[in-house]
C-alpha cells in the first residue's frame, strides 16, 4: 500500500497586492494555501522583505548596522544604501522622532525627508509613523501627497483615525494604507469593513494584525495570525483576506535580549548576535504563521530571512 | 492516555440505575475515564460496547516519553487555539563519531552553559543527539557514553544494527530513542529496539516509504515509534512535518500518529542564524524534537521564550513567581511596586520599571495568573492576600525602604492595605505601566510618602492603649453595626416566586459592586441607589436579585446583613443570590434571610479554591451556584463535566439534592472565544441530561459589542441555552427583549399556559 498526502488548497486567496511601481514594484498575498504549504499549492508570491530605517538611525549601535551604514548622513543616503542590501524588497521609512511626547520633529522635515528617499531610490517604500493617532493622521495625509504616484503604503490606520488615514492617503493620494489592531481578530476584520465603508478599495488594504517579539506575549500574535489566515481560507472570509505586514525589528531591538550589554548580562554572550538571533526568530514565526511580508532592520538577519524564505517556497 | 468519559457515556446504559454506586450513567463513566472505577462495575455495558470503546478512545497521536521523564507527542489539535498544544519541542545538539575529541567535548561544554528560568521553567538542552558516521561499534559506544555522562536524554542516530546494539548496552537504561529504522533495516532494528524496551525512531527517503514502514512495525507489535521527518530541503521536511501531524489529527490515521524528530543540521548545517529561523518555524510546526549543531545564547533566548509562548494553554493564564523582583540593581534601600503575578503584567510592569533606569523592588503576589483589576474582582488581589504574600516572603525584614507603590487601578485598596501593614507608606502609582518611568525616574511618589508618613504620625500620636478587639457573633453585629432599615414606598411590589415552578429564574445582575454607584451606596450605607436599581429590576420581572457587595474584607458580615434585610423588607422577601468572596458575609446574609419566596443561593462556588461554598451552602440550607472550572477556564467539556461532578458529588455527600446545585457552564465572551460558545452550550446539554439544573452569566457573551446589538445576541443566545436545557441565568433584567425572549421560550417549553397577554404577564 503506498501513501499520498491529501492536499488542502481552498477556494479563497489572500489579496494581491502591489506596492511601488516599476520593475522594483512587490507583490505581496496571491496564495490560496497556508504559509509555506507548498505542498498543497504553489505560492503565488513569497513574502517580502522591508527594510527598516528610523529617523534615528545615526544613532544605531550594533557594529553590523554602522558599518553596513557607515558615512550615511541622511535618511536618503540610509535608504540608497538599505536599497543595496542582500535580501530588501521595499524600504520602510519610520518617523519615529514625529512622536509629540518626543523629539516631536515636525511634518514639514518628516515630508522633505521622504521626498529625498522617494528621488533617490526605485524600490517600493513603506511609511511608520510614530504611533500618536492625530500626528500619524497628519503624517500620512502629507507623505502620500508629495509621493502621489509611487504608491506607498502607510502604516498605520488604527480605529481612532481610520476615516481621516483611509481618505487621505488611499482616496485622495492613491496609496496603500494597513489597517492596525492588536490581537483581536473581530476587530480587524471590523476595521477591514470600516475601512471599505469609507470607500477604500479592499486591495489597497493591507493588515498589521499586532506584533510582539517572541517570549513576550508572542503567543496572542502567533493564535491570531492562525486564526486570520483559517477566516480567510477556509470560512472565505473577504474582509480578513488582506496580506499582512508585520513590523518585526520595531519590537525586537526595543526588549531586554537586545537591548542589554554584554556588562549587563555577560553570560548571554555577544549583544549584537542576541539583537540578531530574536530578530530573526520573530520574523521566521510571523512567517510562518502567516505574514505577507516583514520589517527588519539588521543586514545579518534580513539575509538569513531571505535565505529561509527562498528555500521554503 | 485515559479513556475520554464522554465517549463511553455515548455507550453507556444511561440507566441512571445507581447499580454500579455512582449516582448517574455520567457520573460512572467519568470515573471509569480518570481510572477509578473498573468498567464490569456496570452490569449493563454490551460486549459490543466494550470492544468498540477500546478501539474507538485510542487517542489519535501517541505520547512518547524518553529520558527522564520528557514527552512527546500526544498532541489533539493542529493549531493552539483550537483547544491547546500539549508536549513542547525539545531541542537536541548534534554530535557525531567524525568529529574528534576535543570538539566534542568543546560542545558539551558550550551545550552546558545554557541553563537559566524562565517564568518558572528549566530552559536548558534536554537532549543529545549521537550520530553514528560509519564507524565501529566500540568507538561509536566510547561516544554515546561521554554524551550519556552529561545526564541528558539521548537520540542514537544509527542505521547500523551492530553499533545500536553495542550502544544501547550502555544507555538503555537512560531511555534513549533509537533513531534508526529504515524501510530497509526496520526488522533487524525493530529487535535491537524491542529487546532493550526504547522507542524506535523511523526514517525513509519519502513520506510514502515512511508510512509503508510504520505499517511494518505496527504489524509486529511496535507502537512505541518517533518519525524522523527529516528530508534534503527545509522545504520538503515542512511538508513531511505537516503531512504526517495532518494526516494523523485531521484524517485520522494513527499510523501517523507518532511525535517527530527533525534534525536541521542535514540541511542547514553549521549555519547558527538559519538553524535558529528554521528552529522557530519547527516549535510552530509540528516538530517534536529538533536537533540543532549547536545552543548559544542568541539562540536560546529567542527560541525558548517562543516555545512557552506557544506551549501555554490559551485558556490559563500565564503566571510568574510571586517574589520580589530586584530591577536596576535594586537593594533593600529601593522603593516597592506591588502587582500581579500575571505573565504579561510582570513583563510590561517590568519592562516598564527598568527604563525608569531607578533601582525599584517589583513585588509580585500570587493573584492565580488574573490581571490586576480581575485579580482584585474575584478577590484574588487584597489586602488580605498582599498581607499573606508579605508575612510568607519575609518582605518586613528583607526591605528597609518603606514605600509601597499600588497600582493605580486598585486605589480602592489603599485604605485597607495601610490598615494591615501599618509599618509601610502606601502609595497609590500611575493607572497605566507606560507612566511608571517618569514616575519612578522623577520621584512624583515622594509626596504621597511624605503624607503618608505624616499620617502615620498622627495615627501614632491618637492611638489610645489597643482595645481588646473582640470577634463579635452575627446577633451582636446585627445588634450594633446593621443600621435599621426605614421601608421606602418604591411604587414597585414583588410578586413573589414559587420554586417548584419550571419556569426559567432570572437572577437580576445589576447590583453589582463593579459599579461606582452602587460601591459608594454600599460603603455608606445609602440605601436609595440599592432600592433604586432593585425596584427596576423587579418591575422588568427579575426572580431573583444578585446582591454583590465587593470583596468586602473588613466589614462583609454586617455589610451583608444590611443589604438582605434592605431589599427584602422592601421588596416583600424577594429572594437575594448573595455574590462576594467573603464566606462569613455570606453566611451572616443567610441568617437574616427570609425563605417565603426561595432559598438564598450562594455565588459562587468552584471545583478549584472556592469548592468549600459548596459546603457552607450544605451547612446553611442553600442552593450554591458551582462553577465549572479549577483554575481558569474548562478547556473542553471532558473537563467541565469532571468539575460538575466533583462538585456534585461534594454536594451530595454533605446532604443537598442535586436541585440545589446550579452548574454554571461558564459563558464565554464571543470576541475572542467565538469558536468555543457551542461547547458550553453542549455543556448545557450534558447538565440537563442527567438532570442537573444549570445558570450563568449569560450576557458575558456579548461583551465588548455595540449597545444595539448586545440585546439581540443575547436574547438569541439565551434561547439557544433553553433549548439546550438551561434552567436559570443571572442577567440585566432591564433588557427587554432579552426577558421577552425568555418569556417566550417559556411558552414553548410548555412552563407556561399560552394567553395573547403572555408577554405582560
Amino acid at each position: 500500500m503506498s501513501f499520498a498526502p491529501k492536499t488542502q488548497a481552498f477556494n479563497a486567496k489572500i489579496n494581491a497586492v502591489t506596492l511601488g511601481t516599476g520593475d522594483k514594484a512587490v507583490v505581496l498575498g496571491g496564495q490560496n494555501v497556508l504559509p509555506f504549504y507548498t505542498f498543497d499549492a504553489a505560492i503565488e508570491n513569497a513574502p517580502k522583505i522591508g527594510v527598516e530605517i528610523t529617523d534615528t538611525a545615526k544613532e544605531w549601535t550594533a557594529p553590523g548596522l554602522t558599518e553596513f551604514y557607515a558615512g550615511c548622513e541622511t535618511m536618503a543616503d540610509f535608504a540608497k544604501k538599505a536599497e543595496t542590501m542582500e535580501g530588501a524588497d521595499f524600504l520602510v521609512l519610520h518617523f519615529e522622532s514625529a512622536d509629540p511626547n518626543g523629539a516631536n520633529r515636525s511634518v514639514e522635515d518628516c515630508v522633505a525627508d521622504a521626498k529625498a528617499v522617494a528621488e533617490a531610490v526605485t524600490m517600493p517604500i513603506a511609511i511608520m509613523g510614530c504611533k500618536n493617532v492625530e500626528k500619524d493622521s497628519e503624517l500620512f495625509a502629507k507623505i502620500s501627497e508629495a509621493l502621489q504616484g509611487k504608491n506607498i503604503v502607510v502604516l498605520s490606520a488604527r480605529e481612532e483615525n481610520y476615516k481621516t488615514v483611509g481618505a487621505s492617503a488611499a482616496l485622495a493620494y492613491g496609496q496603500k494604507v494597513g489597517a492596525e489592531t492588536a490581537d483581536d481578530i473581530n476587530l480587524a476584520k471590523q476595521l477591514n469593513i470600516m475601512m471599505k465603508g469609507v470607500g477604500v478599495a479592499a486591495d489597497s488594504i493591507v493588515m498589521n494584525i499586532g506584533t510582539a517579539a517572541v517570549g513576550y506575549g508572542y503567543e496572542y500574535v502567533a493564535s491570531t495570525l492562525d486564526r486570520v489566515r483559517a477566516a480567510a481560507l477556509a470560512q472565505s472570509d473577504a474582509d480578513l483576506q488582506m496580506p499582512i505586514i508585520a513590523p518585526v525589528s520595531a519590537d525586537t531591538w526595543g526588549v531586554k535580549e537586545s537591548v542589554a550589554t554584554e556588562e549587563d548580562a555577560p553570560e548571554w554572550g555577544n549583544q549584537e548576535e542576541r539583537a540578531i538571533g530574536m530578530e530573526i526568530s520573530t520574523a521566521a514565526a510571523n512567517l510562518t504563521g502567516g505574514a505577507d511580508a516583514v520589517i527588519m532592520r539588521h543586514p545579518a538577519a534580513i539575509a538569513t530571512i531571505k535565505k529561509f524564505i527562498t528555500e521554503l517556497v | 492516555m485515559a479513556l475520554k468519559g464522554l465517549d463511553i457515556f455515548k455507550l453507556s446504559p444511561k440507566k441512571n440505575c445507581k447499580e454500579c454506586g455512582s449516582p448517574t450513567c455520567m457520573a460512572f463513566c467519568m470515573k471509569v475515564a480518570q481510572g477509578a472505577v473498573e468498567l464490569s462495575k456496570c452490569p449493563y455495558f454490551s460486549e459490543d460496547a466494550i470492544a468498540t470503546l477500546s478501539e474507538a478512545t485510542a487517542p489519535l497521536m501517541k505520547t512518547i516519553e524518553f529520558g527522564n521523564g520528557l514527552k512527546l507527542g500526544g498532541e489533539t489539535v493542529l493549531f493552539r487555539h483550537e483547544k491547546t498544544l500539549v508536549n513542547e519541542t525539545r531541542f537536541a545538539v548534534s554530535i557525531d563519531t567524525k568529529m574528534d575529541a576535543a570538539t566534542v567535548d568543546a560542545k558539551l561544554a558550550d551545550m552546558a552553559k545554557v541553563d537559566y528560568e524562565r517564568i518558572g521553567e528549566r530552559m536548558y538542552v534536554e537532549a543529545i543527539l549521537v550520530s553514528n558516521r560509519g564507524t565501529d561499534a566500540a568507538a561509536y559506544t566510547t561516544l554515546v557514553e561521554k554524551a550519556a555522562a552529561t545526564g541528558r536524554a539521548l537520540v542514537l542516530e544509527c542505521w547500523d544494527v551492530e553499533c545500536a546494539k553495542a550502544a544501547l548496552e550502555v544507555c538503555k537504561a537512560g531511555k534513549p530513542i533509537l533513531d534508526g529504522a529504515t524501510p530497509e533495516n526496520w526488522e533487524a532494528m525493530n529487535q535491537v529496539a524491542t529487546a532493550a524496551g526504547v522507542t524506535l525512531g523511523v526514517w525513509a527517503n519519502n513520506i510514502s516509504d515512511l508510512y509503508d514502514t510504520v505499517k511494518n512495525l505496527e504489524a509486529k507489535g511496535n507502537k512505541n515509534l518517533v518519525l524522523d521527518v527529516t528530508a534534503a530541503t527545509a522545504k520538503e521536511t515542512l511538508a513531511n512535518a505537516v503531512n504526517v501531524r495532518r494526516t494523523a489529527l485531521k484524517d485520522g490515521d494513527r499510523s501517523f500518529g507518532y511525535p517527530s524528530i527533525v534534525n536541521l543540521t542535514r540541511f542547514a548545517k553549521n549555519n547558527e542564524h538559519l538553524q535558529t529561523a528554521y528552529a522557530t518555524m519547527f516549535i510552530e510546526k509540528y516538530g517534536s524534537i529538533v536537533v540543532m549543531d549547536q545552543m548559544s545564547y542568541a539562540q536560546a533566548l529567542p527560541l525558548y521564550g517562543l516555545r512557552q509562548n506557544i506551549f501555554t494553554d490559551p485558556q490559563k493564564p500565564m503566571k510568574v513567581e510571586a517574589k520580589i523582583y530586584p530591577i536596576n540593581g535594586a537593594d533593600e534601600n529601593a522603593p516597592c511596586c506591588l502587582t500581579v503575578d500575571f505573565a504579561l503584567t510582570y513583563f510590561l510592569v517590568s519592562g516598564e520599571l527598568e527604563r525608569s533606569n531607578a533601582p525599584v523592588n517589583l513585588l509580585i503576589t500570587d493573584a492565580s495568573g488574573m490581571s490586576v483589576l480581575t485579580a482584585w474582582a474575584a478577590g484574588k488581589f487584597s489586602s488580605s492576600t498582599v498581607k499573606k504574600f508579605f508575612d510568607e516572603n519575609d518582605i518586613e525584614n528583607k526591605i528597609k525602604n518603606r514605600t509601597l507603590i499600588i497600582p493605580g487601578k486598585v486605589a480602592v485598596m489603599k485604605g485597607e492595605i495601610q490598615e494591615k501593614l501599618p509599618n509601610w507608606h502606601v502609595v497609590v502609582g500611575p493607572l497605566e505601566a507606560v507612566q511608571l518611568p517618569k514616575y519612578i525616574k522623577d520621584k512624583e511618589y515622594a509626596g504621597a510618602v511624605e503624607a503618608a508618613k505624616a499620617e502615620a504620625a498622627a495615627r501614632a500620636a491618637a492611638a489610645t492603649p489597643a482595645e481588646e478587639v473582640k470577634e463579635l457573633s452575627f446577633e451582636e453585629l446585627l445588634e450594633t453595626k446593621v443600621p435599621k432599615i426605614e421601608v421606602v414606598d418604591m411604587g414597585v411590589k414583588y410578586k413573589g416566586h414559587n420554586p417548584e415552578a419550571k419556569t426559567f429564574v432570572t437572577i437580576g445582575e445589576r447590583i453589582h459592586c463593579i459599579s461606582p454607584a452602587i460601591r459608594k451606596a454600599m460603603d455608606e450605607r445609602d440605601p436609595a441607589p440599592i432600592l433604586k436599581r432593585a425596584a427596576e429590576q423587579i418591575a422588568a420581572g427579575a426572580t431573583y436579585l444578585d446582591v454583590n457587595i465587593g470583596p468586602a474584607e473588613k466589614d462583609g458580615p454586617e455589610r451583608m446583613m444590611w443589604a438582605v434585610k434592605l431589599l427584602q423588607e422592601n421588596f416583600n422577601n424577594v429572594p437575594l443570590a448573595l455574590d462576594t468572596a467573603n464566606k462569613k458575609a455570606i453566611e451572616a446574609g443567610i441568617k437574616v434571610y427570609n425563605r417565603s419566596n426561595g432559598k438564598p443561593i450562594v455565588n459562587s462556588a468552584d471545583a478549584g479554591s472556592r469548592i468549600s461554598y459548596i459546603d457552607l451552602a450544605a451547612a446553611n440550607d442553600a442552593i450554591c451556584i458551582a462553577l465549572c472550572s479549577a483554575d481558569g477556564i474548562a478547556k473542553d467539556n471532558e473537563e467541565r463535566m469532571k468539575h460538575c461532578h466533583n462538585m456534585l458529588e461534594r454536594g451530595l455527600s454533605l446532604g443537598m439534592t442535586s436541585d440545589d446545585l446550579w452548574f454554571d457552564p461558564l459563558f464565554l465572551v464571543v470576541k475572542g472565544m467565538q469558536d468555543k460558545q457551542m461547547d458550553v452550550l453542549n455543556a448545557i446539554k450534558l447538565f440537563a441530561d442527567e438532570g442537573l439544573k444549570s445558570t450563568g452569566g449569560l450576557s458575558n457573551n456579548s461583551n465588548g459589542a455595540p449597545k444595539n446589538v448586545r440585546p439581540i445576541m443575547d436574547s438569541a443566545l439565551v434561547a439557544m441555552a433553553m433549548m439546550q436545557g438551561l434552567t436559570s441565568a443571572i442577567v440585566n433584567p432591564c433588557d427587554l427583549r432579552l426577558m421577552e425572549t425568555i418569556k417566550s421560550c417559556d411558552i414553548f417549553k410548555d412552563h407556561v399556559l399560552y394567553s395573547d397577554s403572555y408577554l405582560d404577564l
